[in-house]
């Protein structure tokens, strides 16, 4: 298989600190309002406790990116050397397809540059030898990037609950899902 | 489309319900991000950059008085900060910020910063007009003169500094006042109080391990401290220990991130840690599981504790309670004695009780008793102020000539007061409790507090009883506000004065909890007209000795790196194994401890020189001597109110930047369904929130994370809302903390009210 | 569709489907009779052809950058929204062509193939995986039945007297069409996914959805049933219908996204 970037998302570990969004954040100095990376609550039908397991989202630099598909200018295009899902802005007329077209939500508008914008993958920090600056972030690790041709955790899955499963852009984002701790609940209350 | 076409079109959907509920739910998701109504928000700064290289790099330190301070690397370039990032030195942060620290820059260049100093036409006016620093310095020094002029002291003017910028160089504004003379103080400490009495009452001080041995541990109790929001870098290591084998159990009202992290969670009625921990300790000492060789050898008191266990306390009793059902406390108690290392983070949150010292003193028995005190590992976790052994040199300032001030007795102002005291001296400064500060100003006679300074503090989002310090507030005179950002107490201001943020001045920073220490270079200029708290000082004394030659015995001229320097001296270069402060501009360095348990060598700093079960000096205090039980504080309304610390903000500080609020824009209350039912609220209704301090407004999450008795929102400033939980939190005092902080903590977390659809 | 409201893209939709509806019932109305063209057919396809250039030139202040509208082309290889740019502007002139030329059958059978070619383009465009409850036919459907309505409609104001019983069948059946077609989809939807569901819930619980059903198929049917032609106003009351049913289209069809860490 070819090289193809990814993240893994490890909810297990994951604290929903929001750090890694702002990371990215500061990485990119980005305009109030503009999101690459969010951190998405599960709801309480997949995670019985409010607010207290996530999944950490950005782009998923899918094989088959719908964002590259109906673009019309043709400003995505997919690193032979990584896969990465890149989006050349200046190319960008601001239709809004991509952002439309995408089930993750990954591309945003800039209301400022009037044109879309996602996740780059930190392509220009990883082709300088340094971690995405979301990864480098993870204050517990939970944020890793992986090369799914190497990448071989049998525990490890593409579609959990709580995440859009569109087999054919095929995500490049695996998952290890939250767990639940021993709860002993109050006797005078329960 | 143009944003009058979109608010039209906004108005024709907002008939539908489901927009409504739907707008929300997107909200809630960041969807909304791609909005068109995005074109609404107003344009900011330069944004939009990509990783380019070729920075120039400067150390910093979060100075937020956090658990975790981290060593920070600004990249800078064409004398703007770009980013920011963790120092990668540090085994305690490893390279990582928090959601806050990587907000930083947006923070620097807020289009929201107080830009310079601003005299308010009538507080809460929001009247502001440009004073350029000579004439604020002017209106401010002439002010003073007045004072002293009135009153023949200046005990009339007052200072209210807490950590809301904890560099040490930032102890230069007790200094400035102290270079005025005599002034009142309030002193004390809203955070740790308690615990830090107890912890010395039973060791002598308070020391915790290195948390970097947590991995060590077999066994981990998290008790009331909720480490995945509030110490985001301490979990790698609570991971460790899990990985490795370890049980990690949380102990906590409510179920926290942390909770959800651990192997196991106990529910605990709130204020009864108390109670459990002494079921715990029966249970233990029933089985006979206690250390008996360590407590022998190393502790006093052990068999009237003992004695006081079999005598008062029974697991039963604790249950009832605690809520902690009976199996469950004998289980706790059995796995945690034969566990070895086992350990105990003691939070600051389980302490804000009027029975919290008491609580603490128990945990540290826990801890002692099955052996675990002075074990890498092990120990009962509170903190420490291993690190802080600098020269305070801008703190400590001589008083004018002649100055007059308090007669009387007067003790440490806070946890980090290395002078001693007033010692000899015939006057002293006047100290009022900081944690009963609208109190305090409202009874202040001979003279009355006629001018309030406020710095690295937001008092009315802060202080308890918030309705109060608005009456306090009517009593001054003069309030001068040292800020970035306009909030609640800035409109509380007369005058405003604009500080620095860290990249934009020298200081140096030491954390309670790790064992690092980070140099805080100056990475950029000050922007607009900021200037950091000793530059204040100094503007302030060249204005004072203008109109009143010898006023101030403050610099001048100050070179903030050399002050900096200045806080350096042998036993912080030894421990740190330092030749220089210089070594520090290649990264942080850490502390060189003989082991990473604090007591290793088993010789305590009590009276005794051992572990005390029984402390005298406790007694002395006006405690009992013995960890023993003590009633919390009864109800006076039909739910608890808790009010801890949001994963978004340090108290008042960051969620007001808009990038914090494109996460999180608004407040919530959170209530348990069935306490919900029985009011009709429903999740997202808008709510009243009561009791007999005030009341607050905000909307409703029904989740089960709090007990049915429960209610519990998040203290934090929102830029534009008036939401501040003080409004529902008394002034009552925790049980201990006058002894090392030199005023009683608060209880914050023994708040009651109710709840009502608004 | 949720994350990207955009008025001009509900107004190029409906005025390019009115036009494209107009070429359509020109071509059904006089297949089969004598060559001839309508008197008014010059001035009906230089209509035809005006409307859907009005139409692409709002649909230009949807972008960010309108100046590079022309390159919108260049992605024909995978991106319906080049196939559907180079088609409407090729039909704009097609029907200009048509109009300039006096209706010339042959390129009134092209215009309306390449008319219909087109909506299914559009539709298409509107149909990415983001969007569950419409990434199907139903944009195709949509679009197509808007056409006929819109273009019989208006094509009263231009056929001649014989053909307007024609024009009046068409729409009343394009109208119970319509009707059937807007009321069940969203129950169809109700028995789909978490998306598709909440989809369904916001149309039902849209005012505009109803003004769509009532004002703009409901209510016009009983007025042509009623007084058994089309009145000279009704292609208006059509026309706001219209908009409203493409409003709750572009709000109310839910995004993928938004639903993120909750069950799909």
């Amino acid at each position: 298989m070819k090289k193809q970037l990814g993240f893994y998302v490890d909810a297990k570990r994951c604290i929903g600190c929001f750090t890694c969004a702002m990371a990215c954040k500061n990485q990119y100095q980005q305009e109030p309002g503009v999101i690459w990376r969010q951190v998405y609550p599960l709801k309480e039908e997949i995670y019985p406790h409010h607010e207290r397991a996530f999944y950490s989202l950005a782009c998923n630099h899918c094989e088959h990116p719908a964002c590259l598909e109906v673009c019309p200018v043709d400003a995505y295009s997919k690193r032979p050397q990584d896969g990465i899902v890149v989006h050349h802005q200046e190319q960008c007329i601001g239709c809004g397809n991509c952002i439309r077209s995408c089930p993750y939500g990954a591309p945003r508008f800039n209301p400022v540059q009037k044109r879309a914008e996602k996740c780059s993958l930190c392509w220009q920090r990883l082709d300088a030898g340094l971690d995405p600056a979301c990864v480098a972030s993870c204050p517990t690790n939970a944020l890793t990037l992986i090369d799914l041709a190497t990448f071989a955790d049998p525990g490890a899955v593409q579609f959990p609950p709580g995440f859009p499963k569109m087999g054919r852009l095929n995500p490049s984002t695996r998952f290890r899902q939250a767990e639940l701790p021993k709860i002993i609940k109050r006797e005078d209350v329960s | 489309m143009s944003p009058m076409t979109k608010q039209a079109m906004e108005r024709i959907l907002e008939n539908s319900v489901s927009r409504r509920s739907f707008l929300s739910r997107l909200l809630a998701t960041g969807a909304l991000a791609g909005l068109p109504c995005g074109l609404l928000r107003p344009g900011t700064a330069e944004a939009g950059q990509v990783w380019e290289g070729g920075y120039q790099t400067f150390r910093n330190a979060c100075p937020r008085n956090c658990y975790d301070t981290c060593s920070i690397i600004s990249y800078v370039k064409d004398g703007v900060v770009k980013f920011v990032e963790g120092a990668p030195e540090s085994s305690f942060t490893r390279g990582g910020l928090c959601v806050k620290g990587n907000s930083y820059v947006r923070r620097v260049y807020s289009p929201d910063r107080i830009k310079y100093p601003m005299e308010q036409q009538g507080r809460g006016s929001g009247n502001w007009k440009r004073l350029s620093w000579d004439q604020a310095m002017d209106k401010i020094a002439r002010k003073i003169l007045d004072i002293k002029e009135r009153d023949g002291s200046l005990l009339g003017l007052a200072l209210t500094k807490y950590s809301g910028n904890f560099g040490i160089t930032n102890y230069g504004v007790e200094g400035m006042m102290s270079s005025l003379g005599y002034t009142t103080r309030m002193v004390g400490t809203p955070c740790w109080p308690a615990g830090i009495d107890a912890q010395n009452f039973d060791m002598g001080s308070m020391w915790c391990n290195d948390p970097e041995d947590l991995p060590q541990a077999r066994y981990v109790i998290v008790w009331g401290a909720n480490p995945a929001w509030c110490s985001v870098h301490s979990m790698k290591f609570l991971y460790a220990a899990q990985e490795a084998g370890a049980k990690m159990v949380v102990v906590d009202p409510v179920f926290t991130q942390t909770a959800a992290k651990a192997d196991e969670y106990v529910e605990i009625r709130a204020g009864e840690d108390c109670a459990l921990a002494l079921g715990l300790c029966r249970h233990i000492l029933d089985r006979g599981l206690y250390d008996r060789e360590w407590v022998t050898a190393h502790s006093v008191g052990f068999d009237d504790f003992a004695a006081y266990l079999r005598d008062n306390v029974t697991v039963e009793w604790a249950a009832g309670k605690s809520g902690v059902p009976i199996a469950q406390i004998k289980a706790l108690a059995e796995e945690f004695a034969q566990a070895r290392p086992a350990t105990i983070w003691i939070g600051y949150g389980m302490q804000r009780h009027v029975n919290g010292g008491a609580a603490v003193r128990v945990l540290d028995a826990l801890v002692a008793m099955t052996g675990n005190v002075g074990k890498p590992g092990g120990g009962a976790r509170y903190g420490h102020l291993q690190t802080w052994g600098f020269n305070y040199h801008a703190m400590l300032q001589k008083p004018p000539e002649g100055s007059k001030g308090w007669l009387g007795a007067s003790g440490p102002k806070g946890e980090f007061d290395v002078s001693g005291g007033a010692g000899n001296a015939k006057y002293a400064d006047r100290a009022l409790n900081i944690n009963k500060t609208a109190q305090e100003i409202l009874d202040a006679k001979d003279p009355p507090i006629r001018m309030l300074w406020v710095a690295c503090k937001n008092v009315l989002s802060q202080d308890f009883d918030r309705p109060k310090m608005l009456k306090a507030f009517d009593k001054l005179e003069m309030v001068v506000a040292v800020d970035q950002f306009f909030n609640q107490t800035v409109e509380q201001a007369d005058i405003v004065l604009p500080v620095t943020t860290l990249f934009e001045d020298w200081t140096v920073n030491a954390s309670y909890w790790h064992y690092w220490l980070s140099l805080n270079e100056q990475a950029i200029k000050p922007l607009h007209e900021a200037k950091s708290d000793i530059q204040i000082a100094a503007a302030l004394s060249r204005r004072m000795n203008e109109l009143a030659p010898g006023s101030c015995t403050f610099a001048t001229e100050i070179d903030s790196k050399d002050w900096m320097a200045r806080e350096f001296n042998k036993d912080i270069y030894d421990l740190f194994g330092l030749s220089s402060w210089e070594d520090l501009r290649k990264g942080p360095a850490k502390a060189k401890l003989a082991s990473s348990a604090s007591w290793a060598d088993g010789k305590f700093a009590t009276p005794s020189k051992k572990y005390e079960f029984r402390s005298d000096l406790c007694a002395k205090n006006g405690h009992d001597a013995l960890p023993m039980y003590k009633e919390g504080r009864a109800p006076y309304d039909k739910l608890r109110l808790l009010t801890p610390h949001h994963k978004f903000a340090i108290h008042s500080q960051f969620q007001n930047l808009d990038w914090m609020a494109d996460f999180n824009p608004a407040p919530f209350v959170y209530i348990h369904p069935r306490a919900a039912a029985q009011r009709g609220i429903a999740d997202g209704d808008m709510v009243r929130v009561f009791n007999k301090v005030g009341e607050v407004r905000l909307a409703a999450r029904l989740t089960s994370d709090v007990p049915p008795d429960t209610l519990l929102m998040y203290e934090t400033w929102y830029k534009g809302l008036a939401f501040n939980c003080q409004n529902l939190v008394d002034d009552t005092s925790a049980d201990m903390g006058a002894y090392k902080t030199g005023a009683p903590g608060v209880a914050i977390h023994d708040q009651f009210a109710d709840v009502a659809r608004a | 569709m949720t994350p990207s409201f955009e008025l001009p893209l509900v107004i190029f939709t409906i005025l390019s489907q009115q036009a494209i509806g107009l070429t359509l019932l020109y071509a059904l109305r006089t297949a089969g009779r004598s060559a001839r063209p309508e008197p008014s057919a010059r001035i009906q396809w230089l209509a035809s052809a005006g409307i859907l250039a009005l139409g692409l030139v709002v649909s230009l202040t949807h972008l960010g950058h309108p100046e590079g509208a022309p390159r919108a082309v260049i992605h024909l290889s995978t991106a319906w929204l080049s196939r559907e740019a180079l088609l409407f502007g090729l039909l704009v002139a097609l029907m200009a062509v048509t109009g300039f030329l006096g209706a010339v059958r042959a390129l009134v059978i092209a215009a309306a193939a390449a008319g219909l070619v087109a909506l299914f383009v559009q539709g298409m465009v509107y149909a990415p995986p983001s969007f569950p409850a419409v990434n199907n036919a139903l944009p195709f459907a949509f679009f197509l039945v808007t056409a006929i309505i819109l273009g019989a409609g208006t094509a009263s104001w231009f056929a001649p007297q014989d053909r307007q019983p024609f024009l009046r069948r068409i729409l009343v059946g394009a109208l119970v069409a319509g009707l059937l077609l807007f009321l069940i989809s969203p129950c169809i939807w109700l028995s789909g996914g978490a998306i598709m569901r909440l989809t369904a819930v916001a149309y039902f619980a849209s005012t505009l959805y109803w003004a769509h059903i009532g004002v703009g198929l409901i209510l016009p049917l009983l007025v042509v049933l009623a007084v058994r032609r089309i009145p000279v106003w009704l292609p208006v009351l059509l026309l706001a219908g219209a908009l409203c049913g493409r409003l709750v289209f572009y709000v109310d069809t839910v995004h993928s996204a938004v639903n993120l860490g909750g069950v799909y």
